[in-house]
């Protein structure tokens, strides 16, 4: 078998490709120009974009489509490949929405351990002060990357769990559009190659949040990074699409959207923000690029000719910051809402009781969803624009922590009077809580603008928002993949190495986050890579001591996870069809779960939730009467 | 329900010990650094205001939830949990409530916002430009510029922020307030140094590679100090 029967081989190799045939037109278009031929920015760029094309071109999943163009019919094709091992679908084109969800899985946790490892090394720098072993380009790199890697990572990490587990909760065959679901997977791996190739023709030294005019003026790794970005949003958007279609559309007789497991209300909010949002970030990553590239001044306060002419500029840096924050407000419901949506669905199950004020939580989802779309303003609060913005942003962001605070208590009111098992899913669901509490309870100290005057971006903001992405997704997203583990693979993971891996993790992330903070109100930015060791009366280097080993212990426990599961892959108990006793679709089928999922349509008889009460079926597919 | 009032008493005794245990180590670990502007007083007020908040809703939550866990653990029995989907009444309140709590704290935000930003007649201006990696202070009543920034004690202040090249930000931690400095555009900040002393300007906005580094001295003197220091720059000025 040669590698390249791998459809991601194919792809890589079209990638490397379609980068070299961008650059070659590039040259080709300069020289008729009668200009210089090479010039690194365009080529890069040209390149960048060639090389998606490329990449997808490889690998396949246009494939289908370029048939139906010249009239040649695809039926769709089931199971494993023909003539090859049935584990090389996994890095092919494959239209099973189980095989994406875990191939989005998969590709998300590797994101997730190159960030981390970003993450560590800059961490280890920032553990005494001075500079050590990073240069300050290098740190300021490393910072973007590790955010922007990570907020890919999420994404993947999202849509692994979304597509694995939304035709299995609704007893779906598959989703909507298989096609466009592989579609959506692919431009994910060229999108996070462009990313990290951008580390090595430069990097980019302004953050995740690449504000203009710095980014507008530095190396070339932004347009790698502005490119990858695009290539994600696109994943973002084909995706969610899907996902709402198939939620509308494919749900079985019965299940009414008031019927449907919780988690799918979290998958539905979020879908609905992905696919309104997403345009802005790309719109205003998509303007810089174009500023860069041939001196459009979108946001140049002084256009290309700068002082020559007074005529030409009025490009407006705060204008970026709108859009921007249009789309980058909004994402974090997008990478927390599915999260919580796993606290919800998990909770009832550990608590053999039902879920508490279930259409409250399902509204709140929405309810966050569309005020979500209200506040960007409160990242800008010291951005220089009107000042008379800050008061209606101030109002909107504090509403949005009333739906929040109704997911709370309705998870109190979910564990009150129930029957508590404390397996390693239920623990990271706990943990989960403990830390999107923190988080969450640090919002409106942020929200109200004068306590935002000395906060704003200091370290007090990154201690925020790590509570929440590690509350709101990183916590639930391993719960989940302790949970649906057995269903996967068949097999139980070790539980001892389970447990020891939250113990770990759960205080350790405690004292990071509570570190953060705590500099951050010493005084100490955020972004700088090295720091006065004299703030906080001298003891700011403990605290940054304390949040450096509090990482290593984080990414310990992670790395504990990943061999737990590698493990028990192989050598796991047999884990039986249901062995948390839930009453969701997918545990009433044998695992893993067959090529066909569902032997016959599902027909849902009553609640999804009805813990505790006798003889309460939540779907049969026993075919009942005429079908 | 009688039991659930058994509960709920405790849970009541617990959550406000857990109060002032979390309010303490938050105090302990939330090291503000000295205020030294009149503008810290109302800010740090509220900033207090919300700790305490933060404090009573995390024992709030953490408690309840920890109560659960024991009381409610399952012990080794395959029995459910009692079948109860919810309280409408319960939702209702938590709802609502807190729409007062958030309210009431973005209410007192935009009055004391308001008067932060008041322009004041007597105010000192000072322009500050930013630039990759340093400040530039020009004083528009004497016409020094400087690389450090000297300012009268007990006198209104009105820095107009602008840049050279990127977006820097104006900040000092001990000062509170924070404003970013835009290119082609000009930008105030407000405050009224209230303590004799030397503190350092950090620039709040990544910049770029020195962005760490972009720091400037701030000189808070006596009005007499002051005038002396005005004088000086002149004459050096007209060397
Ligand atoms: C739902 C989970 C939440 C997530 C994932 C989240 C995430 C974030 C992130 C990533 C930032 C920093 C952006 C940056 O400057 O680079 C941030 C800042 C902020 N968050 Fe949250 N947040 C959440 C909840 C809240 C809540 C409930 C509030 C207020 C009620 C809030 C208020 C703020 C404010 C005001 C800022 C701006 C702080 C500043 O830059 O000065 N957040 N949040
Ligand atoms: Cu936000
Ligand atoms: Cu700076």
């Amino acid at each position: 078998m040669s590698l390249f029967t791998l459809g991601i081989a194919r792809g890589l190799l079209g990638q490397v490709l379609g980068m070299v045939i961008g650059m070659l037109l590039t040259c080709a278009v300069r020289i008729l120009l009668g200009w210089e031929a090479w010039a690194a920015e365009p080529a890069w760029t040209v390149g960048a974009v060639c090389s998606i094309i490329g990449f997808l071109l490889g690998v396949g999943s246009l494939d289908d489509w370029l048939k139906w163009t010249r009239g040649i019919p695809t039926p769709l094709h089931h199971g494993p490949p023909v003539d090859k091992p049935a584990w090389t679908r996994y890095f092919s084109v494959d239209y099973n929405h189980k095989v994406i969800g875990v191939q989005y899985t998969v590709w998300g946790i590797l994101l997730l351990m190159v960030g981390g490892t970003v993450a560590m090394i800059f961490r280890t720098e920032l553990a005494r002060s001075g500079l050590q072993f990073l240069g300050l380009d290098l740190y300021n790199s490393f910072i973007g990357m590790h955010g922007m890697i990570m907020i890919f990572a999420i994404l993947l990490g999202v849509g692994g769990m979304a597509n694995y587990l939304v035709p299995l909760m609704i007893g779906a065959d598959d989703m909507a559009f298989p096609r466009l679901n592989a579609l959506g997977f692919w431009f994910n791996v060229p999108g996070s190659i462009l990313l990290l190739l951008s580390l090595f023709i430069g990097g980019w030294d302004a953050g995740w949040t690449a504000y203009p005019p710095l980014s507008a003026r530095g190396p070339i790794g932004y347009q790698l990074f502005f490119l990858g970005v695009f290539a994600i949003g696109l994943s973002s958007i084909v995706g969610s699409l899907n996902l709402l279609v198939t939620l509308l559309r494919m749900r079985p007789e019965g299940m009414s959207l008031f019927r449907m497991p919780i988690f799918c209300w979290a998958v539905f909010a979020t879908s609905l923000i992905q696919l309104t949002a997403t345009q802005l970030i790309g719109t205003s990553f998509l303007m810089v690029s174009v500023q860069r590239a041939i001196g459009m001044g979108f946001f140049d306060p002084r256009g290309i000719l700068g002082e020559v002419s007074p005529m030409v500029g009025g490009g407006d840096p705060v204008l970026f910051q709108h859009l921007f924050w249009f789309y980058s407000h909004p994402a974090v419901y997008i990478f927390v809402l599915p999260g919580l949506g796993i606290v919800s669905e998990l909770l009832p199950v550990f608590s053999r009781k039902p879920l508490f004020g279930y259409k409250w939580i399902a509204l709140s989802s929405m309810a966050i969803a569309i005020v979500g779309f209200l506040v960007w303003g409160h990242h800008m609060f010291v951005s220089g624009y009107n000042d008379i913005l800050r008061i209606p942003f101030m109002y909107a962001t504090l509403l949005v922590a009333i739906p929040t605070g109704v997911k709370f208590f309705s998870w109190l009111g979910t564990i009150w009077g129930g029957k508590v098992h404390f397996d390693t899913p239920m623990l990271f669901v706990l943990g989960a809580i403990s830390v999107f509490l923190i988080g969450g309870l640090t919002g409106p100290i942020l929200a109200t603008v004068p306590t935002d005057f000395p906060l704003h971006d200091s370290y007090f903001v990154v201690g925020h928002f790590h509570a929440t992405m590690f509350g709101g997704f990183v916590f639930p997203f391993f719960a989940a993949l302790y949970y649906w583990f057995p269903k996967v693979t068949g097999r139980m993971y070790n539980e001892t190495l389970g447990k020891i891996h939250f113990f770990i993790m759960t205080p350790a992330f405690w004292v990071q986050t509570l570190g953060q903070m705590g500099v951050g109100v010493m005084g100490m930015r955020r972004r700088i890579a090295d720091y006065d060791p004299t703030l906080g009366a001298g003891q700011i280097e403990n605290w940054q001591m304390a949040v450096t080993i509090a990482g290593f212990a984080i990414a310990f426990g992670v790395m504990l996870m990943l061999w737990n599961f590698f493990q028990s892959a192989e050598v796991g108990a047999a884990a039986g069809d249901n062995p948390w006793r839930s009453r969701s679709p997918e545990w009433q089928i044998p695992s893993p779960v067959p090529e066909h999922s569902f032997p016959a349509p599902l027909h849902v008889v009553g609640e999804p939730y009805d813990y505790g009460l006798a003889d309460a079926g939540y779907v049969t597919t026993a075919s009942t009467g005429d079908d | 329900m009688a039991k659930n009032r058994r509960h709920f008493g405790i849970a009541t005794v617990l959550i406000v010990i857990c109060t002032f245990v979390v309010y303490w180590v938050l105090d302990s670990v939330l090291l503000k650094p000295a205020a030294a502007v009149l503008e810290a007083g109302p800010i740090d007020y509220l900033f207090d205001l919300h700790i305490w908040l933060i404090a009573f809703l995390f024992a709030l939550v953490a408690v309840f939830m920890c109560y659960a866990l024991i009381v409610f653990r399952s012990r080794g029995d395959e029995g459910d949990g009692e079948h109860i989907h919810g309280n409408g009444t319960l939702e209702i309140i938590w709802t609502v409530v807190p729409c007062f709590v958030v309210v009431y704290f973005a209410w007192i935000s935009t009055t004391m916002l308001i008067d932060l930003s008041r322009p004041n007649p007597d105010e000192y201006v000072v322009n500050a430009e930013g630039r990759q990696w340093s400040w530039l202070f020009t004083y528009p009543e004497s016409g020094a510029v400087t690389a450090d920034l000297v300012l009268p004690v007990n006198t209104p202040i009105r820095m107009d922020l602008t840049s050279d090249d990127v977006l820097h930000n104006f900040w000092v931690p001990e000062f509170r307030v924070k404003q970013d400095s835009v290119p082609g555009m000009v930008t105030h900040v407000r405050f009224t140094p209230t303590v004799i002393g030397e503190y350092v300007l950090r620039c709040a906005e990544l910049c770029g590679t020195n962005h760490s580094g972009m720091l400037a001295t701030v000189r808070v003197v006596s009005e007499e100090d002051f005038q002396l220091w005005q004088s000086e720059q002149l004459a050096q000025a007209q060397e």
